[in-house]
């Protein structure tokens, strides 16, 4: 199908690939490998595992494109995830620390001062990352270790060296912003 | 609300966002688990934060895999096109190991042909975003093609809202695009087999009237001959009948 199946929506490539139409199936890998192999790089900081991360990524897409449900996101969302998950259970298996803390002011700036991104940013992307940067630093910083990196509460109090209820306090509090900013119409009275 | 662990609402919020993100752990996440099981305001509070935590990691700058990373993916999945195999024929040696891919094999046109009556619908939508323009040509471009069969959707007033593709070789394989006036919400797909029995093969949300959906292994038994779109409420609101040589 060549160009044609390059002009096809997510689902249907999505759906293609789960029924092992290799056409479709390269067209949805071509699609989606730069947000796949992004998130899984960002998260593995190892361009070889994370290329095994965006592979097993695809993988898990391909086995499981009938459960995909439109209802509950996009493809694209559907399939960061997927990666993200995989990529999460890469460095839990890891002894090392996820994350070394001072990498994170790179992947703060990278996420927020993105031009390409910003450029084809929906609305609430754009929020999302407008609310990122207005967050207090250790907030920024809690939220990216939760929510990129995995960690949770007791591993970013050991690793900021806090508290551990200011470490879940951090992530709640900048969450919670982050919703509003990212979902504003359904931010209630909370 | 207060669960019988004792974990109320204030108590869940604390907790929600990391229980959202996937870190909150051990006791706690039990507990926060029991307490979503019978609090739909909560529940709905940690959805949102889920789809806040989703979108943080859609922020992640997408970054060129390594070259050849497409054919490697391919290979692992057992699919490679033409021009893969003929690209890749001499790399392929006893690196691939026999037993840990799973080989699909490639389809028969007759997927293709499906998407590519598809595509042709979305050429003719002129690029709505999640819709689908529909136009009676579709039809013509899979009359070659006796497993494949393309209906029109017409509504209660006769109107043309939509099409759906069938795929009845082997595997199976259905598309429903829909385009109607207006509407949002949940709707089902249902196939009408012979006997006149019904059987629903999904549902999809309509956004401002429009919406697509496909099956790669729908159920059904018999040969359908008929199609419909039924509101969340049961209401029918569109059908389609399938001529009776293609859907066989």
């Amino acid at each position: 199908m060549g160009s044609t199946a390059e002009s096809l929506p997510d689902e249907t490539l999505l759906a293609g690939l789960g029924a092992g139409d290799a056409d479709l199936a390269i067209a949805f890998v071509r699609r989606f490998q730069r947000v796949v192999f992004g998130v899984a790089l960002a998260v593995t900081r190892d361009p070889i595992t994370a290329e095994d991360v965006a592979q097993q990524a695809f993988e898990q897409a391909w086995r499981h494109a009938q459960v995909y449900d439109s209802r509950r996101g996009t493809v694209r969302a559907w399939l960061t995830t997927i990666a993200h998950n995989l990529a999460i259970d890469v460095l839990r298996a890891r002894t090392s620390a996820p994350v070394d803390p001072a990498e994170l002011p790179a992947l703060l700036t990278a996420i927020t001062d993105t031009p390409e991104r910003l450029a084809v940013a929906r609305d609430s992307a754009a929020g999302l990352r407008r609310a990122l940067t207005q967050l207090p630093a250790t907030q920024a910083r809690a939220v990216a270790m939760a929510g990129i990196y995995g960690m949770t509460a007791r591993q970013i109090a050991v690793t900021e060296g806090i508290p551990l209820g200011t470490a879940k306090t951090r992530i709640r509090d900048g969450m919670l912003k982050l919703r509003a900013a990212f979902l504003p119409e359904d931010v209630g009275d909370d | 609300m207060t669960d019988l662990n004792g974990m109320n609402c204030a108590q869940f919020a604390d907790v929600a966002a990391e229980l959202a993100l996937g870190v909150l752990t051990g006791r706690e996440r039990a507990e926060a688990l029991a307490h979503l099981d019978h609090c739909d305001a909560c529940r709905e509070h940690v959805r949102q934060l889920t789809a806040t935590g989703e979108g943080l990691v859609g922020l992640l700058p997408a970054k060129e895999p390594p070259p050849g990373f497409e054919s490697r993916v391919m290979e692992r999945l057992g699919l490679e096109t033409p021009a893969l195999r003929v690209a890749h024929h001499h790399r392929r040696t006893a690196r691939r190991s026999g037993g840990t891919t799973r080989p699909f094999g490639k389809m028969s046109s007759g997927t293709r042909r499906i998407l590519a009556a598809a595509a042709v619908v979305t050429a003719l939508a002129g690029g709505v975003a999640g819709g689908w323009g529909l136009n009676a040509a579709t039809s013509t471009s899979t009359s070659a093609q006796p497993a494949l069969s393309t209906a029109t959707l017409l509504s209660a007033g006769r109107e043309n809202v939509g099409e759906v593709f069938i795929y009845n070789g082997d595997p199976r394989w259905m598309y429903m695009t829909v385009d109607m006036d207006s509407g949002n919400g949940t709707v089902t797909c249902q196939l009408i087999s012979t006997d006149g029995r019904v059987t629903t093969v999904g549902s999809f949300r309509l956004a401002n009237g429009y919406g697509s959906w496909g099956s790669p292994s729908w159920v059904g038994d018999g040969t359908p001959v008929g199609a419909r779109l039924v509101s969340a409420n049961g209401t029918v609101l569109a059908s389609a009948s399938f001529p009776a040589a293609a859907a066989s």
